[in-house]
Formats: C-alpha cells, sequence, structure tokens
C-alpha cells in the first residue's frame, strides 16, 4: 500500500494462493457447525428440487397413456411437497447464512479497527487514508461473501452437478451420454470467457476507482483549482479519466454478455442433437416423456457449470481482496503494552530524559544522547530552526515512539514499562493539527474527557476564551461542526482542540504550535487562562512567538541533535548565544 | 416523470439506437416463446405420431432434422439479436452517464464556495458514485426488463390462451398472488434499503474520521472509546443487513413455492387435459416449457419497481448537481485584458458581506496601490479572509463594490481576473502528485528549473532531501509533511503563476522565525510587479508592509505602518507589545 496516484491502477491481479484462503478460515471456525447444517440443507434441498422433471415423465410415460388419474393427482401432490420441502430447506439455509455472512464481515472488521488503533503516526502519514478506509469498508464485504456462501455453494454447484447428472442418467442413458458430450466444449468456451471477463472487470474496477480517486480530490481541492485557474486543464484530464472507464466498461461488456450467447447456442445444439441421435438410436422405444424430461435436465444441466466458473472468479477476487486486508492486519504495532506493563499511577509531573538517542528511521539520528531534568510544574519552552527535533521531544514524552537508546522516566517510572493508555490520559498534548470531529461543539470538547458535565465543558471554552464566539454560533455549543465546510476559522478550531486539551487535566501539558492560529488578543487574554492551568503542571511549549516563550521557567534551544542552550530567558539573553540572536533578530527594527 | 424527460434529453445522439434497443427488447419478449414452439411442434409431428405408430419413417427423420435445423437457427439468430439489443443499451447508457459525469464535473468546477460550505464532499461523491450509478442502471437494464416482463408476459398469456384458454387460465390464476406478493416486499423492503445505505455512510463516516484524527485519538489514548464508537456503527450496519434480507426471506418462500408450483398446476391439469385428449402433447411441453415465461415476469416486476423507484430518488440528486447555478459567474460582455495581466490596483468601496444572515464585513472602504504591500490583522473571525477572498471574487459583495485598476471585479472574465491572482490559503490543500506537479499546478507547463527558482523563492529547499526530491509524490492534504513545509509549498504555487496580485492568507504561520524572514526578502525581490495583501497574526510578517489595515468584527479600525500603528495605542500595539514581551509603556 505505497503511495498512489489516481491515475495508477491498484494491482488486483495475484496468484491464487490458497494460503489467504485457509488463514481466512479462522473467521469462519466460529461458525463451522452452522456451515455444515447449511451444506446439509442445501443438498436436500437441491435433491428434492430436481425431481420436478422426473415427476413429469413419469406422468407422461405412466399416467396418461394408462389414463391414471387418481396416479396422476399423487405425482401433483408429491411434486408439490417436493417444492414446499425443497424452498423450505432452501430458506432455512438462507436465514442461517444471512446472519453467518454478516457475523463474519462484522468479526473482519472489528479486527481490522482494533488493529488500526494500535499503529503508529508514521502508517498513517505514509498512505492515502481513502485506501485505508477501503480496506475497512468495501473490501470486507467483498470478501464476506466469498467466504460464507461461496464456500457452501461450490460444493452445492459441485453437488448438483453431480445429481444432475445422475438424474439424466436415470432417464436414459444413451441421451444423458449425448448431454455430458457437450461438457468438454462448454468448459472450454466458458473458462476462455470468464478469464477474458475476469481481467476486463479489474480493469473497469481500477479505471472506475481511479475516475472516483480524481473526483474526491478534485471537490476536496476546488477553491485551490478555482483560483488557479486551472478547470480546463482539470477537466480534460478528467476526461481522459472519465472515456477510459467508459471504454474499460464496454469492453468488459462485450465479452460478459458473450458467456449468454454462447450458452443458449451450445445448450440448443446439444439438445438438438439429443433429438436427433435420440430418434436414429433408439427410434419407437423412446418415450416422449423420457424425452421431455431429459430436455430440463440438459437445460438445467449448464447451470451449475456457469455458477461455478462464477464462483472461481469470486475466489480470485476476494483472494486478492484477503490479501490486502491481511497486509494491513500484519502491519506491525510498533508501540505497544509491554507484556509486564503496569498502569501508571498518578504522577507528579517530574520528567526525566536519560541518555536519550532516537531516529525515524533507524539512520538518520534525530536526537542523540539527549539529556533532560524537568521538576514538576516547571514550564520548558522548545525552540529552534524547523527540523530540530523540536515535535520529537514532545512526541516521545507521550510515546508515540520508541526510543532507541536510554530512557525516558515519568516520576520514577520508565514510560516503556508502563501502559500506554495509562500514561497517555496523564499525557495532554495539543498537536499542530487540531481536527474537528463531526459533532457537536460540545461533544468536540468533550473528548478530552468523557463524562465531563456541559458546565465543565463550558468552564473548560471559558478558560480558552472560545465561549464567546461559541454562544454567537447559532445554536451555541449545540451547534454541528466538522473537519471540512464548517464555517470555524483555523484559530477558532485550534481554541476547540485547546479546550479539548485542558479539559483532560493532565499532569503534564504539551502545546506544539498550539496557538499558532489564534490572534494576539485572544491569545493575551488565553495566557491568563493558560497560566493558571500551567499552575502545578509541568508544561512544554513549542512556539515561533516569543511571547509565548519568554515567559517560561526554561527555555531550550534544540539544534544538532540535542539541547545547544538550556536556560531562562534572561539567563539565555545574558549568554548572546543562538537565542538571543533569534530573540534580536524579532525584535530588530 | 421529469427524470425521464432529463434522460431522454440527454441520451442525444443516442436516442435512435435507444430506441431501436426498445423495440428489440419488445421482439425478444415474443420471440423467446420460439423455442417451445418449435420443441412442441417437434413433439407433435415426429415424436407423437411414432410413438402411437411405433414406426420410424423417413419422413420423420427428415422432418425432424429440418425442425432442429430451425431450432438451432432460430437460436442463433435470437441470441445473436439480444446482444446486438444488449450492448446497444449499454452503449447508451454509458454515453449518457459519460456525458453527464463529464458536464457535472464541468459545472461543480463552476461553484462558488457557498455552495461547497453547504454541500459535504461525502455527499456529492455519494451522488456522483452510486446515484450516477443507478441512473445508468435503470437506462441499461431497468427500463428494457420492464419492457420484457411486460411483453413477454403479455406474448405467453396470449399464446397459452389461443392454444387452450382453459389450461391457460388455470396457470394464470396464481400469477396475482405472486405480482401482489412481491409488490407487497416492495414496499416493505424499501425502507429497509434505504436504512442500509444510511448506515453504511455512518460505518464509512465514522472509519473516515477516526483514520483522519488519528493522531489526536492516540494523544488523548481514546481507543478504546473509538472502538466502541465504531462497534456500534458495525453492529448497527450488521443489524440493518440481517432484518432487510431476512424481511425477504419472510416473502421469498411464497414466491418462490407459488411461482414453482405453476409446474404443479402445469402437471395436474395438463395431465388431466391429456388424458381427455383436450390438448396434444406438444401443447403439453410448450406449457410445460414456457410456464417460466409466466412466473419469471412476476418475479421481477416487484423489484423493477422498487428499482424504478430507487431511480427516480437518485436521479433527482443527480438533476440538482447538473442544473446547479453559481452566482459568481462571468458577464458575456465582459471586459478584454490587454495583454492578459492586470496592473493591480485594488479598491474596497462600501464593501459588505454577509453569510447566513452575518454580517462578516461592514462597509469596507480601502485602496490598494499597485505594487503596494498591505497586510491585514484582526481577531479570530473579525472578517480577514472573506476580505481577501472579495478579490479573486470566491465570494461577491452584498452591498458596494471591489474594484481592480478602477473596474469592477464582476466586469471581467472570471478566469483572466484570476490567472492574474496568486493565492496561498489558510488550510493548505495539496494534490496528490510530485512536489514538482503542486508547484506548477497554476501553469502545468512550467519547466523544472522555474519550479526550482520558485521553490527556492519560498524556501522549499527540503524538497531535494525527500526520497525522490522534487519527483517525490505526496499525499492527499499533504500528508508526511510538517505543517510548515505544507505551507512553503502552497506559496511556490501561488508564486510560480507570476500574480499581478499575491494573496498570503496566514500563510507562514507554522513557518520558524528565521525560514519567514528569509522568505520575506525574497518576496521584497520579486522580478516582476505584483501588489501583495498578507493576512498574518504575527508582527514580524506585517512590519515590513507599506501599510497595516486592522480589521474588527468586520470593520476597518485602524490603517497605518507599523511605525504609525505602534505609536497610537490600538490593537496593533497590544499585540506588538504582546509578542515582543514589553510593557506598552515602553513603547514610544
Amino acid at each position: 500500500m505505497a503511495r498512489n496516484r489516481f491515475d495508477v491502477d491498484e494491482r488486483l491481479e495475484s496468484p491464487f494462493n490458497i494460503k489467504h484462503l485457509m488463514r481466512a478460515g479462522v473467521y469462519l471456525k466460529n461458525y463451522s457447525g452452522k456451515m455444515i447444517l447449511s451444506l446439509v440443507l442445501s443438498l436436500l434441498s437441491a435433491i428434492t428440487g430436481l425431481l420436478g422433471p422426473l415427476m413429469v415423465q413419469r406422468a407422461l410415460n405412466v399416467a396418461v397413456p394408462e389414463k391414471d388419474v387418481k396416479q396422476l393427482i399423487l405425482l401433483a401432490v408429491a411434486l408439490l411437497v417436493s417444492i414446499a420441502v425443497s424452498v423450505w430447506l432452501a430458506t432455512w439455509r438462507s436465514r442461517i447464512m444471512i446472519v453467518v455472512g454478516q457475523d463474519i464481515i462484522y468479526d473482519i472488521r472489528t479486527d481490522l479497527f482494533s488493529h488500526l488503533q494500535k499503529l503508529s503516526f508514521q502508517f498513517y502519514d505514509d498512505r492515502p487514508h481513502g485506501k485505508i478506509l477501503t480496506r475497512v469498508i468495501n473490501y470486507v464485504n467483498g470478501v464476506s461473501d466469498a467466504l460464507s456462501n461461496g464456500i457452501i455453494n461450490f460444493v452445492l454447484e459441485i453437488f448438483n452437478l453431480i445429481i444432475i447428472a445422475i438424474f439424466m442418467f436415470i432417464c436414459n442413458v444413451q441421451l444423458a451420454f449425448i448431454v455430458i458430450a457437450g461438457v468438454p466444449v462448454f468448459l472450454i468456451v466458458v473458462f476462455l470467457l470468464k478469464n477474458a471477463q475476469r481481467k476486463s472487470w479489474q480493469d473497469v474496477s481500477n479505471k472506475s476507482s481511479n475516475l472516483n480517486a480524481y473526483l474526491h480530490e478534485s471537490l476536496e481541492g476546488m477553491k485551490i483549482t478555482q483560483v488557479f485557474t486551472r478547470e480546463e486543464e482539470n477537466a480534460e484530464i478528467f476526461d481522459k479519466l472519465n472515456m477510459k472507464y467508459r471504454k474499460s466498461w464496454m469492453k468488459a461488456q462485450y465479452t460478459s454478455k458473450l458467456i449468454q450467447f454462447f450458452v443458449d447456442n451450445i445448450a440448443t445444439w446439444v439438445v438438438g442433437t439429443m433429438y436427433i441421435v435420440g430418434l436414429m438410436l433408439l427410434g419407437p422405444a423412446m418415450q416422449i416423456g423420457t424425452l421431455i424430461a431429459i430436455a430440463s435436465y440438459a437445460w438445467r444441466f449448464w447451470q451449475p457449470i456457469l455458477q461455478l466458473s462464477n464462483l472461481y472468479n469470486t475466489f480470485i477476487n476476494a483472494v486478492a481482496y484477503l490479501e490486502r486486508i491481511f497486509e494491513l492486519l500484519d502491519e506491525p504495532i510498533q508501540v505497544d503494552d509491554e507484556k509486564d506493563a503496569i498502569e501508571l499511577p498518578p504522577i507528579t509531573g517530574q520528567v526525566t530524559f536519560e541518555d536519550v538517542t532516537f531516529s525515524y528511521d533507524g539512520k538518520m539520528n534525530i536526537l542523540e544522547h539527549f539529556d533532560l531534568q524537568v521538576k514538576k510544574g516547571e514550564s520548558i519552552a522548545l525552540v529552534g530552526p524547523t527540523g530540530a527535533g523540536k515535535t520529537t521531544v514532545v512526541n516521545l514524552l507521550s510515546r508515540f515512539y520508541n526510543i532507541n537508546e536510554g530512557r525516558l522516566l515519568l516520576d520514577e517510572y520508565d514510560i516503556a514499562k508502563v501502559t500506554l493508555h495509562s500514561l497517555r490520559s496523564q499525557v495532554g498534548i495539543m498537536l499542530q493539527d487540531s481536527f474537528i470531529f463531526s459533532g457537536t461543539i460540545m461533544d468536540n470538547i468533550r473528548y478530552g474527557k468523557l463524562d465531563a458535565t456541559d458546565e465543565q465543558v463550558m468552564q473548560a471554552a471559558k478558560t480558552v476564551c472560545a465561549h464567546e464566539f461559541i454562544v454567537e454560533m447559532e445554536k451555541g455549543y449545540e451547534t454541528e461542526v466538522n473537519e471540512r465546510g464548517s464555517r470555524l476559522s483555523q484559530g477558532q478550531k485550534q481554541l476547540i482542540a485547546l479546550a479539548r486539551t485542558l479539559l483532560s487535566d493532565p499532569s503534564i501539558l504539551i502545546l506544539d504550535e498550539a496557538t499558532s492560529s489564534i490572534d494576539a488578543k485572544t491569545e493575551r487574554q488565553l495566557q491568563a487562562g493558560i497560566q493558571a492551568l500551567l499552575k502545578g503542571r509541568t508544561s512544554f511549549i513549542i512556539a515561533h512567538r516569543l511571547s509565548t516563550i519568554k515567559n517560561s521557567d526554561k527555555i531550550l534551544y534544540i539544534a544538532n541533535k540535542g539541547i545547544a542552550e538550556i536556560g531562562s530567558h534572561d539567563e539565555l539573553l545574558a549568554k548572546q548565544g543562538l537565542y538571543w540572536q533569534l530573540y534580536t533578530s524579532q525584535l530588530e527594527e | 416523470m421529469f427524470q425521464v424527460k432529463w434522460i431522454w434529453k440527454n441520451l442525444e445522439g443516442c436516442r435512435k439506437r435507444y430506441v431501436f434497443g426498445l423495440f428489440s427488447t419488445i421482439l425478444l419478449a415474443i420471440l423467446s416463446l420460439g423455442n417451445s414452439l418449435i420443441i412442441s411442434n417437434i413433439m407433435d409431428t415426429v415424436f407423437n405420431p411414432i410413438q402411437e405408430s411405433g414406426i420410424v419413417t423417413e419422413e420423420a427423420r427428415s422432418r425432424l432434422i429440418m425442425l432442429v435445423s430451425i431450432l438451432i437457427g432460430f437460436t442463433f439468430f435470437r441470441t445473436s439479436f439480444q446482444y446486438l439489443s444488449t450492448i446497444t443499451y449499454e452503449a447508451c447508457s454509458q454515453k449518457l452517464v459519460y456525458k453527464l459525469r463529464r458536464d457535472i464535473y464541468a459545472n461543480m468546477q463552476a461553484q462558488d464556495s457557498l455552495f461547497y460550505s453547504r454541500n459535504r464532499i461525502g455527499d456529492l461523491m455519494t451522488r456522483l458514485t452510486g446515484d450516477m450509478d443507478m441512473v445508468r442502471h435503470a437506462t441499461a437494464w431497468v427500463l428494457p426488463q420492464m419492457l420484457d416482463c411486460v411483453f413477454m408476459f403479455t406474448a405467453a398469456s396470449v399464446c397459452f390462451l389461443v392454444i387452450n384458454w382453459q389450461f391457460a387460465l388455470s396457470l394464470l390464476v396464481i400469477t396475482p398472488i405472486i405480482f401482489l406478493l412481491t409488490k407487497s416486499f416492495a414496499k416493505t423492503a424499501h425502507p429497509l434499503f434505504i436504512q442500509i445505505r444510511e448506515r453504511l455512510s455512518e460505518l464509512n463516516t465514522n472509519a473516515q474520521e477516526n483514520i483522519a484524527g488519528n493522531r489526536v485519538v492516540k494523544a488523548f489514548a481514546r481507543e478504546e472509546y473509538e472502538e466502541k464508537q465504531f462497534d456500534e456503527k458495525n453492529k448497527s450496519y450488521h443489524d440493518a443487513n440481517i432484518k432487510a434480507n431476512m424481511k425477504w426471506m419472510q416473502f421469498s418462500p411464497y414466491i418462490e413455492g407459488f411461482s414453482q408450483s405453476l409446474s404443479v398446476a402445469v402437471l395436474l391439469v395438463g395431465g388431466l387435459f391429456l388424458i381427455q385428449g383436450r390438448i396434444t402433447i406438444g401443447q403439453f411441453t410448450l406449457f410445460n416449457g414456457l410456464s417460466w415465461t409466466l412466473s419469471n415476469p412476476m418475479r421481477m416486476i416487484g423489484m423493477l419497481i422498487n428499482d424504478m423507484q430507487r431511480f427516480f430518488a437518485s436521479a433527482n440528486k443527480v438533476i440538482e448537481l447538473f442544473y446547479a447555478r453559481s452566482t459568481i459567474v462571468s458577464r458575456e460582455d465582459a471586459l478584454k485584458l490587454e495583454d492578459g495581466k492586470i496592473k493591480g490596483d485594488i479598491e474596497f468601496r462600501g464593501a459588505s458581506l454577509k453569510i447566513d444572515k452575518k454580517e462578516v464585513l461592514k462597509d469596507i472602504n480601502l485602496k490598494i496601490n499597485k505594487g503596494e504591500t498591505v497586510a491585514i490583522m484582526g481577531p479570530t473571525g473579525s472578517g480577514k479572509t472573506s476580505l481577501v477572498n472579495l478579490i479573486p471574487r470566491m465570494m461577491d459583495v452584498g452591498k458596494g463594490k471591489v474594484l481592480i485598476d478602477g473596474e469592477s471585479v464582476s466586469l471581467y472574465n472570471l478566469k483572466e481576473l484570476r490567472s492574474c491572482i496568486g493565492i496561498a490559503t489558510q488550510d493548505v490543500f495539496l494534490f496528490s502528485d510530485t512536489v514538482d506537479g503542486n508547484i506548477a499546478y497554476g501553469d502545468s507547463k512550467l519547466p523544472e528549473e522555474k519550479v526550482k527558482e520558485f521553490a527556492k523563492m519560498a524556501a522549499v529547499d527540503f524538497a531535494e532531501k525527500l526520497s525522490d526530491g522534487f519527483d517525490t509524490l505526496i499525499g492527499e492534504r499533504g500528508t508526511g509533511l510538517s505543517g510548515g513545509q505544507k505551507q512553503r509549498i502552497a506559496l511556490a504555487r501561488a508564486l510560480a503563476v507570476r500574480p499581478s496580485i499575491l494573496i498570503l492568507d496566514d500563510t507562514t504561520s507554522a513557518v520558524d522565525m528565521e525560514t519567514e524572514k528569509y522568505i520575506q526578502n525574497q518576496l521584497d525581490s520579486l522580478d516582476f510587479e505584483c501588489t501583495k495583501v498578507i493576512v498574518a497574526q504575527r508582527i514580524s510578517t506585517t512590519k515590513r508592509a507599506d501599510r497595516i489595515v486592522i480589521l474588527n468584527e468586520g470593520e476597518i479600525v485602524d490603517i497605518g505602518t507599523h511605525e504609525e500603528l505602534i505609536a497610537r495605542p490600538g490593537y496593533y500595539r497590544e499585540v506588538y507589545c504582546l509578542q515582543n514581551g514589553i510593557q506598552e509603556e515602553q513603547v514610544g
């Protein structure tokens, strides 16, 4: 699932790998009893359903010539009963399998989703989100039917084929052989066409997903397109994708629709031949009832073969889907609880970096032998050039990444040895990109503390000066907002995210560029609230604005894989080093 | 029936073929009786005499061969015709949706921001994929199938009634029951299918937001909560599916049972009539072979009616997009720009703007001369972004005017106007393309050296260090890059069109101080004349501007140079002191 552009087809062709199908068996295990029962029901239903032509044969060969009305009625009743039984059995099976099929979807999706929760930032950063989503929603839907009904139908159709053949032989051995003689021709045609059909449908699905991906992105970036007046060029690109899709669709239709053509014609040839050969071989000995019955079976005989070739295609696709689903499930979890991890007890907020070395890719170290002692309640500001590792330092605190060497302690607890949940619920971090969930503003703030009362939510909003603009909105706190399309400005989004973080009442507070889009005046009002909150809490602040930084207890200038300068604002200014340069360059003129 | 008319209108160029398709379907429905009629004839004229007389005559043999040849020939003709007919439908419906997609895409590109704030992308996508497919499905399949059902059923009924009306009636008596059952199912199932669609969309949204907001989820350690939320949605989708399917299971046994029991009627009544000599064996075969032509249409029609309802609902959604009209369009007698460039004078004359009844801008009067750099500052929600959006007509003023080079912006050709304006917005959107492709978005023919030149101006030097340099693919919304990096690419993109007016809407908020300073120097020494309008929060960004405009609640409250503004009390001075950590008393 590497980076992918809208005009790149995603390969959905993979060698039929039975391994994936076997692995999918895990999901079937719980339902094996139900599936076996369904199979038995289906078989019984198939047998009873196929009795019809035999009854007709008997009626025409025996009852009618002998003018035996009683037997005729008996046969009719028997036929009625066989239909009723067959339908009843089939319904029973369907009722079971509907639930099984949906349960399997549910199971796979639940597993996928909870695995996704454990994956790192890196995973999400590396792939278009749309492609992850497709796996969770569409591919799982696509797989379920193949797994549940597909397997049963596969057995069933083979069985059907055998039963129909047997019934044909019961009717008449010689005529049955004629029908069977048509099978090789039929098989060759069907498998050739099906193969072509499968490929062309995969092409359709690729072309359609390319078209939709482009469409989706176009809509998302419409404003940019309009200001850069790229409409015509985009329309051309879209037109090409649109045309490719249309062509691939038509191509798929040309082959797909041929199948019915061949099935009808071959079937007619076989029945016609059967009449002629039947007359030549059997002459007057041939009974009309038999002829009619065997013709009925002959027409039905092709269905299971067609179904089997359909199923074959279904399995091929399902295996390709399964491969992608398992690929996601196999995605290694980078950061996970240790086996003997303990709950982190309430901490005071003392932070110690002990000789920490860290690298994202294992090659280039971002931090080397990083040492830092932070007392509880201290406020720390991080400054330094972009890419020096400011965000990395705070990300390590929440253990979004594992450190390569050294230790990171909160109070006396090594963060690698406590559960992630207990760690992160005490470390409040507000990120650069503040994400707004669709829902009310109230819900968005409450995300920080799920059991917070409305009053607590409003209190948090007041502290970060968000209350004013919220109550001005048409429905106040109950206004529905979402990530895009909502009328919240960037600054307002940040205020909501800030309220969310404050509500979570963390022992350690991290603000990573939390106020970059908030205007200075609101920020000043905010400062009072933030100061109150920082009281008694250890805090880390990353900011470009010096006003935000100045009042911190300690300022760290991060450069060259470590701390270049450390000290209070006044100390660092006196030093006339890097920080002083930064400060004066901002103040100058 | 407006939907049908609309489809007819858009079938232009394909109408004759489509009508040909419809006629061929009617013909094919009648032809589908052919096979059974020929076989019935074989039974009556070949096998029955043989069985009765016990002798196989030469005449019977040659007649059989002739009839079988007719059967095979007829089938070949019928199936070829059938193939032609379905391909016709596919071709016409594809042409139709191709045209619809193309037109709607063009129309979407013409919509203003009001449209996009009203319609969610997810919903637009559903309309353009799911609903559009329903339109295709209806033209390619539902309508032909309905015709097929009606005519096949009628043809078979007539044929049966002609041959033996008593026998025919004994079969037809069952069919209304099936019809009523399917119809009743279609009706009760309709809301259930809608429910499935809604629940799927909820599940989709839930998963999508979880993926997009993964950082927040982790930061708050809300994985369990998220799993619970997802589980609810997953479960309710699961339940909705089961419910709809189970509803079908309440009807399907009866529908199936009744339609299959036609064969019982054939056996019993047909057998009796045979015994009484009222029908021939050939006619019996005919009835036996054709009983499906009665039951199938009955089985199908209910579902088809249901599909038709869904088509009407979907078509409405598509039609809305087809006819959506933007209020921001070029006039027909738009001004022609000499040499395609504007000079860059901007004037707001009493400009006011309302969004959703809220006054966002009130009576703005401001003149910006060409080549000038003007910074706009003000509290969150004071209307800064709205103000700059008026220049490229992303929105139109309610009252007043916005003038460029002395003429109202509405007089220009929209595209010409916008192509002279470079804009880098607050919420950076990058396309899933290479860094190079993103920078050259406004002018895709821009040579690579030029791209690198503009990249350098906007400090996009980090691109060299990416895995494939400027050819590195960057994801949707520019994931994988930091906020500051995204902003710098957006800036390079805006510069690359060599605009006469450059609008930077808080474009450097996530860029560190030193880089910002570098960028400012670059902007000061552009090799083309350019009016710059810069929205910013930081003094460091604004102080070098020729003038600084302070907005508050949609009104201009102060204008002046950096020096002028820090010399007098007000918003700017407060911010200045705040950001530099000085007490206000110390200034001046």
